[in-house]
C-alpha cells in the first residue's frame, strides 16, 4: 500500500525526482573521479573510468524511472499534459466543446440538486429509512391530524417502535432581551419523545422526554437548534437555563439540538421546539387538526400489514369519536377520513407533490440536452481527428498501439468533460438561484439546494459518461487509418464516406431530439398562456395584500378596533383607491366552509349542504375589482346590525336557485339542522363567480358574509388597491401602520398578482425552464448541421469549382448544397415526430387546456426548427455557390 | 545486503555503498554500480531504508540512505530466513550424499 502511495506521489512529483536522481549519478561518478584521480588518473580518464564501472547511466534511468512510478498512471498523467496542451494550442475548439458540455452538465446538475433535496436526501436523524408520516386525508385538509388520534396510535406499540407528533414550523414573536424590533423565530410544538424516537442527540443541555409534555401549558421549556444558537444567540455557552420570550411568554432553554437537525421538513426549518403542550388551543378536541403523526416503523412488519393495521385503527377510532353522529352531512364527512402510510425518510414537504413529476420531466429534458451537447462534442472532435491524421499515422509507425492512441483521445475527452463539468457547476449554481426565484414566497426559505456530495458525485458521473459518450467513436474513428496511406497524403485529405456519414448520422439524432424539446417546450407554453388567459374573476392589478401580526395581549375587540382605524388612515393617502378584508382571502391557503340550507330549494331540501365561505368587510369587491352583478356589497352597517345577510356567487345560484335569476331577498341559513333552516341570513347581493384557490380550480358555490366575530382566531388578509404599481405604496403603508402602533407588524406583504403567479408556479417554472432548454437545444443543433454542412462545402471544394467551372449556375450549388441539410432535417423531424408524441403523453397531467398532440403546437414548433435548420444550412450553400473555380482548381 | 551494510555503517551515501559492497564481496560480487540505485529506490518505497540530502566527507551534497525501523525488523526477518533457507539446504545435501 504504502509503495502505491509513493509511486503515486512520484507520478506528479517526476520532473525534480529526475532532477535529483541526475544529481546524485553525478555526485557518485564525481567521488569515483576523485579516488581515481589520487591514484593517479589524470583527469579525463579518471572521469571515463568512473563511468564505466557505473554501467549504463541512461538505461539505469529508465528502470529507475519505471520502478519509480506506477507507469499506467504516469502513462495517465503524461497523457493527460500532452492533452492540456493540445486543448491550449486550440482554445475555440476547447471552449465551444467546453461551453456545450458545460450548458448541457449545469442544466444537469441545477436540476438534479432540486431532485436531490426534495426526494433524495435522507433526514440526518437514526436509521431514516425506517420513519414513516401517519398521512390524514378526507376531510378537513390533508396531513394534518388531531392530538387524540396521535395518542391513539401510539398505543400501537406492536406496530410501531415509536409514535410522535409535531405541529410544523410556525412563525412565532422572539425576544431574546437584546433588540427593540419584533423578532420572529420559527417555533414547532412537539410530543415529548420526538427526539427520543428520531434519535437526535443534544449538542448542548438536555431534549425532551415524555414527563416535559405531561400537563397543558405546564411546561415552559424551550430547546433550540443548533442553527438558531449560532446565528441568533452567537453560540452563547451560558444559554443553558436562560428565559427567551417565544410567542409572548417566558419559555427556559433546557438545550441545543444537534449540529444539522432543523426537523423533518425540506423547505422550512424549525428553529426551536416546545412541548406540544404549551399549544394554546383545545389540544384534545377531536377536530382540531395540527399536528402530523409520524412513526419509526417496525422492520419486520411488511408494508401491506402495516397499512392495513392502520386503517383499522383509524376506523375504529373514528367510530368511537363520530359514531353517533353518523347520520348528519357532518358526520359522514368527519367519518371518510383515512390514514396513508407514507415514507417520510426523506422528510416532509409540502411541495414534493406538485413539484415532483415537473422535476422529473425536466430531467428528462436536460439529459436530451446533454445528449445533444454530446453529439455536438463527438462532431467536433471527429472533425478535429481528421485535422489529426498525420499526427496519428507517425505515432502509428513510431510504434504506438491502437489502444495507446484511443486512450489518448479518451482522456482529452475526459480533460474537456471535465473543463465542461467545472464551468457546468457554476452555471448549476447560478440556474438553481433561478429557480429558487419560482418557488412560492416563502416556500422556498430552508430549501438548499447548495451542491452536496451527491450532487457533486452525479455531476462527476455525468461528465465521465459523457466522456465516453462523445470519445469514444471520435477515438475509435481517428485511430482506424493505414498509416502508410496518411503519411503520403500529407493528412489534407480526410477519408470520405462511412465518416462523413457519421457525423451526419449524429446531426440526424440531434434533429430528432431538439424536436422532442421543442415541441415540449411549446407545449408548455401553450399551456400556459391558456391558464393566463382564465378570468380569476378579479382584477389583480394594483393590488397588494397582507396581514398583521398583533402582540398576544390583544384581544379581538383590539384588533377589530385597530384595523378599522387603520383602514381609514390608508384610505386618507393619496394614490390609495379603496381597501378591505377578507378571510381567507384571495389565494391564501385555507378554506372555510360552512353547511347551510336554502329555504325552498330542492337541493338542500333533504340536508345541509357543504358550500364555501368568506368573511369579508365592507368594500372587498370594489377593492378586488369587480362591482356586484345585482344588489350590493356589504356596509359599515352590516357589520353592527343584528339581522343577518349575505352575498353569493352566480354558483351559488345555479346549485340552490336554479331558473331564479335575481336572488336578492332570498334567505338561506346556516343553522343546517332542520329543512327550513334557523335563523334566516337575507341575500343582499350577487357577484361573478371567483376562483379565490386557484386558477386551475373550478368555480365553488360560495357565500360572503361580513366579518364579524372570529370564531377561529384567524387573522383575515388586509387588500389595498392603489392607482400606481403597488410596491411603492408599501412604504406608505408601513409608516402608517407604525404611527398608529408600533407593536403590529406588517406579515407577508405580497401583490395579489404575485400571489396569482404563486399558485401556478409550476407551469411558469416548467414553461421556462423548457423554453430556455429548448431553445438550447435548437442552438446545439443549428451548430451542428452547420458544422457538417460547412464540413461538406469544404471537402468539396474541388468538386464544387468544377461544377462551377463547367457552368453550374450557383443557385443550383446552393440548392445541392441545401438539399443535403434539408435531408438531414427532415429525417430527424421524421423520427422526432414520434418521440414528442410520446413525450407529450408523460407529460398531459402537466398540461393544462391543451391536448398532448395540439396540432398546432407541433406545426407552429416543427416549423420553427425547419427554418432554423434551414437558415444553419444556408450560410455553407452560398459559400458553396460563391467559389471561385480558380481558386478552388488551383488548390487541387 | 544493502540494509545490513547500512546498519554496520550508519547513514552512507550512494557510492559509499556500492564502494562497501565491492569490498565485501571481496569482488566476488562486480556488478555495475549504477545498478544499486534502482535496487535502493524499491527499498525506499517499502519504507525500509529512507533518504535526505546532506554533505559529504568532502562538502559535496550528496544524497544519504539510512535504515528505518522497519527496515531494521526486516533484517531481522531476512536474516532469519536466510539462515533457515541455508540449514534447509545445507540438510538437503548431506541427505543426498
Amino acid at each position: 500500500m504504502r509503495t502505491l502511495w509513493k509511486r503515486l506521489i512520484a507520478v506528479f512529483a517526476q520532473r525534480r525526482s529526475d532532477r535529483e536522481l541526475s544529481e546524485e549519478v553525478e555526485v557518485h561518478l564525481e567521488m569515483r573521479a576523485a579516488e581515481l584521480r589520487e591514484e593517479g588518473l589524470d583527469p579525463d580518464a579518471a572521469r571515463a573510468a568512473a563511468r564505466r564501472e557505473f554501467g549504463g547511466v541512461e538505461q539505469m534511468k529508465e528502470v529507475y524511472r519505471d520502478r519509480r512510478g506506477v507507469p499506467w498512471m504516469e502513462g495517465l498523467a503524461k497523457d493527460a499534459r500532452y492533452g492540456m496542451r493540445g486543448l491550449r494550442r486550440n482554445p475555440a475548439f476547447a471552449l465551444a466543446a467546453g461551453l456545450s458540455l458545460a450548458l448541457g452538465i449545469g442544466a444537469n446538475t441545477a436540476i438534479f440538486s432540486f431532485i436531490n433535496t426534495l426526494m433524495l436526501r435522507m433526514l440526518p436523524v437514526e436509521k431514516p429509512e425506517q420513519l414513516v408520516n401517519l398521512y390524514r386525508t378526507g376531510g378537513w385538509g390533508k396531513g394534518y391530524a388531531s392530538y387524540p388520534l396521535y395518542l391513539e396510535f401510539r398505543k400501537h406499540t406492536d406496530l410501531f417502535a415509536g409514535v410522535f407528533a409535531r405541529s410544523g414550523a410556525g412563525k412565532v414573536r422572539f425576544d431574546a432581551g437584546h433588540s427593540n424590533s419584533v423578532e420572529y423565530a420559527e417555533r414547532e410544538h412537539v410530543s415529548g419523545n420526538y427526539f427520543e424516537v428520531l434519535g437526535v442527540r443534544p449538542a448542548l443541555g438536555r431534549l425532551f422526554h415524555d414527563e416535559d409534555n405531561r400537563t397543558p401549558q405546564g411546561h415552559p421549556l424551550v430547546v433550540l437548534s443548533y442553527d438558531f444558537w449560532r446565528n441568533r444567540l452567537a453560540l452563547d455557552p451560558a444559554i443553558l437555563g436562560r428565559v427567551l420570550m417565544v410567542d409572548e411568554e417566558p419559555m427556559t432553554v433546557i438545550g441545543v439540538a444537534a449540529p444539522g437537525f432543523h426537523g423533518l421538513e425540506v423547505e422550512s426549518h424549525a428553529d426551536l421546539w416546545v412541548p406540544a403542550m404549551m399549544f394554546r388551543g383545545q389540544i384534545m378536541q377531536p377536530g382540531m387538526h395540527w399536528v402530523w403523526i409520524m412513526a419509526r416503523r417496525r422492520p419486520e412488519i411488511p408494508r401491506g400489514r402495516l397499512q392495513a393495521a392502520a386503517n383499522t385503527i383509524m376506523q375504529q377510532y373514528l367510530m368511537s369519536v363520530y359514531g353517533g353522529q353518523r347520520a348528519s352531512a357532518f358526520g359522514r364527512f368527519a367519518l371518510e377520513q383515512k390514514i396513508e402510510v407514507r415514507d417520510a425518510g426523506v422528510g416532509i414537504s409540502m411541495l414534493r407533490e406538485a413539484f415532483g413529476k415537473p422535476l422529473g420531466i425536466l430531467m428528462a429534458a436536460v439529459g436530451l440536452v446533454l445528449l445533444i451537447a454530446c453529439a455536438n462534442v463527438a462532431n467536433l472532435l471527429i472533425a478535429r481527428g481528421a485535422a489529426r491524421r498525420r499526427e496519428v499515422a507517425m505515432r502509428f509507425s513510431l510504434g504506438a498501439t491502437r489502444w495507446r492512441l484511443v486512450r489518448q483521445w479518451l482522456i482529452e475527452s475526459l480533460l474537456l468533460a471535465l473543463l465542461g463539468s467545472v464551468l457546468g457547476l457554476a452555471f448549476a449554481i447560478w440556474g438553481e438561484r433561478y429557480m429558487l426565484l419560482f418557488l412560492p414566497q416563502g416556500a422556498g426559505e430552508g430549501f438548499d439546494v447548495a451542491p452536496d456530495g451527491t450532487v457533486l458525485a452525479f455531476t462527476l458521473g455525468i461528465s465521465i459518461l459523457s466522456a465516453v459518450l462523445f470519445g469514444l467513436a471520435p477515438a475509435l474513428r481517428a485511430t482506424s487509418l493505414d498509416p502508410a496511406a496518411a503519411l503520403k497524403d500529407g493528412g489534407s485529405q480526410p477519408g470520405r464516406g462511412a465518416r462523413a456519414g457519421f457525423r451526419k448520422a449524429l446531426v440526424v439524432v440531434q434533429v430528432a431530439l431538439s424536436v422532442v424539446l421543442v415541441v415540449a417546450a411549446g407545449l408548455f407554453a401553450h399551456s400556459l398562456a391558456d391558464l393566463r388567459s382564465i378570468d380569476p374573476g378579479f382584477v389583480a392589478q394594483n393590488v397588494v395584500t397582507f396581514s398583521l401580526d398583533y402582540p398576544r395581549a390583544w384581544k379581538d375587540a383590539d384588533k377589530v378596533k385597530h384595523r378599522e382605524r387603520l383602514l381609514a388612515r390608508l384610505g386618507e393617502v393619496p394614490g390609495i383607491v379603496s381597501n378591505s378584508y377578507g378571510m381567507p382571502g384571495p389565494y391564501q391557503s385555507g378554506d372555510a366552509s360552512a353547511s347551510i340550507r336554502v329555504p325552498g330549494s330542492a337541493r338542500t331540501a333533504k340536508e345541509g349542504v357543504e358550500i364555501s365561505e368568506q368573511a369579508i368587510g365592507p368594500a372587498y369587491f370594489a377593492t378586488i375589482g369587480i362591482r356586484p352583478l345585482r344588489g350590493r356589497e356589504f356596509s359599515q352597517g352590516d357589520l353592527r346590525s343584528t339581522r343577518k345577510v349575505a352575498v353569493v356567487n352566480e354558483a351559488f345560484v345555479r346549485e340552490f336557485l336554479p331558473g331564479a335569476p335575481d336572488p336578492i331577498g332570498r334567505i338561506l341559513s346556516f343553522d343546517d339542522s332542520k329543512a327550513e333552516g334557523g335563523e334566516p341570513a337575507y341575500i343582499v347581493g350577487l357577484v361573478r363567480d371567483i376562483l379565490h384557490d386557484g386558477l386551475k380550480t373550478r368555480a365553488k358555490s360560495t357565500v360572503y358574509v361580513p366579518l364579524r366575530e372570529n370564531p377561529f382566531n384567524f387573522d383575515p388578509m388586509l387588500l389595498v388597491r392603489a392607482q400606481l404599481p403597488p410596491a411603492s405604496l408599501l412604504p406608505a403603508v408601513r409608516r402608517v401602520l407604525s404611527r398608529i402602533d408600533p407593536e403590529v407588524a406588517l406579515v407577508e406583504p405580497r401583490t395579489l398578482r404575485a400571489r396569482v403567479d404563486d399558485s401556478i408556479f409550476v407551469e411558469r417554472m416548467i414553461a421556462t425552464l423548457s423554453g430556455f432548454f429548448g431553445a438550447l437545444a435548437l442552438l446545439l443543433a443549428a451548430i451542428g448541421i452547420y458544422g457538417v454542412m460547412a464540413y461538406a462545402v469544404a471537402r468539396r471544394t474541388g468538386e464544387i469549382g468544377l461544377r462551377i467551372a463547367l457552368g453550374a449556375a450557383p443557385a443550383r450549388i446552393e440548392w445541392m448544397v441545401l438539399r443535403d441539410g434539408l435531408l438531414l432535417i427532415a429525417l430527424g423531424v421524421a423520427i422526432g415526430l414520434p418521440l414528442s408524441l410520446a413525450a407529450g403523453r408523460v407529460s398531459a397531467s402537466l398540461l393544462y387546456g391543451i391536448k398532448p398532440n395540439d396540432p398546432s403546437t407541433f406545426g407552429l414548433t416543427i416549423a420553427m426548427l425547419v427554418a432554423i435548420g434551414i437558415l444553419a444550412a444556408f450560410l455553407p450553400a452560398r459559400r458553396a455557390a460563391a467559389i471561385e473555380p480558380n481558386e478552388a482548381l488551383r488548390h487541387e | 545486503m544493502v540494509l545490513r551494510t547500512l546498519e554496520t555503517m550508519g547513514p552512507q551515501h550512494g557510492f559509499g555503498l556500492a564502494k562497501r559492497i565491492q569490498q565485501i564481496s571481496a569482488g566476488v560480487l562486480d556488478l555495475n554500480q549504477g545498478t544499486l540505485y534502482p535496487a535502493l529506490l524499491r527499498l525506499e518505497q517499502r519504507g525500509w531504508i529512507w533518504s535526505r540530502w546532506g554533505a559529504s566527507e568532502k562538502n559535496r551534497r550528496a544524497k544519504f540512505y539510512e535504515l528505518t525501523r522497519a527496515g531494521r525488523k526486516q533484517i531481522g526477518r531476512e536474516t532469519d530466513e536466510w539462515e533457515r533457507t541455508v540449514a534447509l539446504m545445507a540438510r538437503f545435501l548431506r541427505a543426498a550424499e
